[in-house]
């Protein structure tokens, strides 16, 4: 589903990601770990184009692109359709309703019809438990329920996969959990998602897989229980000592 | 009474800034003094006569000779030396804003009587003591030579015809009604709009018709002078010591051949002005001091009707800057490096340059190199647009740059082209947060379109001016005009909060 080949990206003389190589399954869910400052949004926004990467190759489904060569617009944005987008700070539309947060994409993106579309937007509402908030603007909402809300604004575009940066960064601890929770159902529901998180809870109960980055590369990798409960790299163990999750 | 001043702003010393109370005070000791003192004996131990007048009448009344800037000639420049020989003194020209001659010699200005073409009419009477006169004038009506048709006043009913604003011309076409009067500000730019065909007459006072018409043959003069009036020094009130030498060495001037070798030298000699010699005062002079409060049924209703030529100047104006500005912002921020830059040098070359030269730019410029005859009311919408557009753009540009990076790229990632990004997420946050500074702009437009009455627009500043000159009452017709002033930037701030409550409101 995602194939990522030897993706490289500095800014100026700063080698962010160095040949980083990822292969991702249909189903699949995977969280990235790492210290902070390590690439890992990097990676993320490179994946669908809101970074140019120096080269590599990227895959999703059906799209790939020559990191290496300019990409067209319309290439970008065909990945983008691709790989949904959930961001730290949420960055719902504010002039507009929850509802219309998710309306907005599918209506004046693909052109569906609006009454058509109506109906999937508050089905995904009631999934993210948001049915009584579809008249609310972002401003009237708590924290979690907004980052409830842009996760079913980016699902309402079909994504092949769903990229997450720190979902669950933003909020309070207590906030937290619903979020979790949403995530969790969707990937028990087969949804291809890639995390990255600081929350080893989250990461824990989502991930099939968690790959460790250190220095702009992979130093480990493997099921969750292994990586979080017996870390072998030694930057692995340190981040766990800290981060309190061994 | 001919308005020679071409496109001089008026000054109203009464508003001018504040004085001190020491000042007050040495100004009411001072006018203490004048009263008592009598002006002529004052003259005559100063020995100067002291004339005020505007230097920019022009030809053939005062004006500069060609290659000498410093020297001063004309009828009326003559005239005044000629009579203040007369009077066994040396005359002295001072410098003084045509429009307001009349209020500064009320208030004890730096002159003594004013010659300056004043028109003996009950309106001026009313506001200062007159001499006999010393010219007769009559009114000239100027049409294009390739028009053979038009030969009296009347032929012209319902034409634009063009006169000088609050001019005896402009209040003779007033009464008898029917005509699309257009008025101008100065003597020159009717002519050039004549020549060109944005009017099809011209109604001036004879001095300037002979003047204008010699060696241009694209204009002639249509039918006989007709309406004669008569231009005569303005004294003080009350000065009638002053008043009665004047008469008396006038009527001298007249009768000794001075008066009509000083006109013929000026080819304003003609039998009409015989008439000087034999002239009787008018038996009875009705002096009113004229108030526009009292006369507001008059006064508003034509201020009103100026006020509505205000609001669409305005309005369309500010729609074309809304669109315009809005189109700028983006090709700004936006579009690909030629195109940006364009939008770039527009944005500082409107903001960098004054819209008054922008306004003739548009109104007159164009007509003359490009032939593009804009009307107007067309001109001056289009130069406030302009003009505006500019600062609209930059208001955008702020807004648009205070949308956080992450709604755009939240759009973006969801798939968006650029442009429904910026149409359906950036626009709709950037213009509720520039809308505050728009409306101000508006209601700041509503101000600065007084400007647009430099190109024969009256809007309600314009018509202020032409009534207050008539009636010499600034002070009451300036609070009715301050009060439509008042009552359309409070209209259009209150409409304005209220769409940013409604916008801040489901924004929120
Ligand atoms: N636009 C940019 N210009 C220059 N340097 C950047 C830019 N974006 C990121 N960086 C640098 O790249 C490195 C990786 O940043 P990135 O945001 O990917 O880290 P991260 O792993 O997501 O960290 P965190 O866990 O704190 O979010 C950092 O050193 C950062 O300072
Ligand atoms: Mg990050």
């Amino acid at each position: 589903m995602i194939t990522v080949e030897k993706l490289t990206k500095s800014f100026g003389s700063h080698r962010v990601l160095d040949a980083v190589d990822h292969r991702q399954e249909r189903s699949e869910s995977v969280v990235i770990l790492g210290p902070s400052g390590c690439g890992k949004s990097t990676f993320l926004r490179c994946l669908n184009q809101l970074e140019v990467p120096d080269s590599g190759r990227i895959t999703i489904s059906d799209v790939t692109v020559d990191c290496a060569r300019p990409v067209p617009r319309e290439v970008q944005r065909q990945l983008r359709l691709r790989a949904g987008m959930v961001f730290q700070q949420f960055h719902l539309f504010p002039h507009l309703t929850a509802l219309e947060n998710i309306l907005e994409a599918p209506v004046h993106v693909q052109g569906r019809p609006r009454a058509e579309v109506l109906d999937e937007a508050r089905a995904l509402l009631a999934q993210v438990g948001l049915s009584d908030r579809a008249g609310h603007r972002p401003s009237q909402l708590s924290g979690g329920q907004q980052q409830r809300v842009a996760i079913a604004r980016a699902l309402a575009m079909r994504p092949a996969v769903l990229l997450l940066d720190e979902p669950t960064s933003a909020l309070d601890p207590e906030l937290r959990e619903e979020v979790r929770d949403v995530l969790r159902r969707l990937a028990d529901d087969g949804l291809t998602m890639l995390l990255v998180t600081h929350d080893l809870q989250l990461a824990r109960d989502v991930s099939d897989r968690i790959r460790f980055f250190h220095g702009g590369q992979v130093v480990e990798e493997g099921r969750p229980e292994a990586v979080l409960d017996n870390p072998q790299h030694p930057r692995t163990r340190e981040f766990m000592g800290k981060t309190g999750g061994g | 009474m001919p308005e020679r001043h071409p496109q001089t702003r008026t000054n109203q010393p009464l508003l001018r800034g504040l004085p001190t109370t020491a000042s007050i005070l040495l100004l009411l000791l001072l006018s203490l003094v004048r009263a008592q003192a009598d002006l002529w004996s004052e003259v005559q131990s100063r020995g100067v006569l002291r004339w005020g007048d505007d230097a920019e009448g022009g030809a053939p009344y005062i004006y500069h000779p060609e290659n000498d800037a410093t020297r001063l000639v004309g009828f009326e420049v003559e005239f005044a030396e000629a009579l203040a020989a007369r009077l066994g003194v040396r005359d002295q020209f001072v410098q003084n804003n045509w429009d307001m001659l009349l209020p500064a010699l009320r208030q004890g200005g730096n002159f003594d009587v004013v010659i300056a073409g004043m028109e003996r009419t009950p309106e001026n009477l009313a506001k200062a003591d007159m001499s006999r006169p010393y010219f007769v004038f009559a009114q000239q009506l100027v049409v294009r030579s390739n028009n053979a048709a038009w030969q009296s006043i009347s032929d012209l009913k319902g034409k634009p015809v063009g006169v000088l604003s609050a001019s005896s011309s402009h209040r003779l076409l007033e009464r008898l009604g029917g005509f699309d009067i257009r008025v101008y500000q100065d003597n020159v730019n009717y002519f050039r709009d004549l020549e060109v065909g944005r009017i099809d007459g011209v109604l001036t006072d004879t001095p300037i018709a002979q003047v204008n018409l010699a060696g241009n043959d694209r204009l002639r003069a249509a039918g006989a002078p007709f309406e004669p009036g008569y231009y005569a020094v303005a004294v003080p009130a009350g000065e009638t010591n002053l008043l009665r030498r004047l008469d008396t060495a006038i009527e001298g001037l007249a009768a000794d051949g001075t008066l009509e070798r000083i006109y013929t030298k000026y080819g304003q000699w003609s039998a009409t002005q015989e008439g000087l010699r034999t002239w009787q005062p008018p038996v009875e002079v009705v002096r009113r001091q004229r108030s526009g409060l009292r006369e507001w049924r008059t006064f508003l209703p034509m201020l009103l009707r100026a006020a509505v030529t205000t609001v669409w100047v305005t309005c369309g104006g500010m729609i074309l800057a809304v669109t315009l500005g809005l189109a700028l912002a983006i090709v700004k921020q936006y579009a690909p490096a030629p195109l940006r830059w364009m939008a770039v040098a527009y944005i500082e070359v409107f903001r960098g340059t004054p819209l008054l030269l922008q306004i003739y730019f548009i109104y007159f410029g164009l007509a003359q190199q490009l032939g593009l005859k804009l009307s107007a009311g067309a001109a001056a919408v289009l130069a406030l647009g302009l003009n505006y557009a500019a600062t609209e753009a930059e208001n955008y540009r702020a807004g648009l740059l205070s949308v956080p990076r992450g709604q755009m790229e939240a759009a973006l990632a969801l798939g968006m082209k650029q442009r429904v990004a910026l149409r359906r997420v950036l626009l709709p946050q950037a213009l509720r947060i520039s809308l505050p500074s728009v409306t101000n702009d508006f209601i700041a437009m509503f101000k600065d379109s007084s400007i647009v009455s430099v190109i024969a627009l009256v809007e309600l500043t314009k018509e202020f001016q032409i009534r207050a000159i008539d009636t010499g009452d600034y002070l009451g017709l300036g609070l009715m005009t301050a009060g439509i002033y008042f009552a359309m930037s409070w209209t259009a701030s209150l409409g304005a909060r209220r769409i940013e409550r409604m916008l801040h409101h489901d924004h929120r």
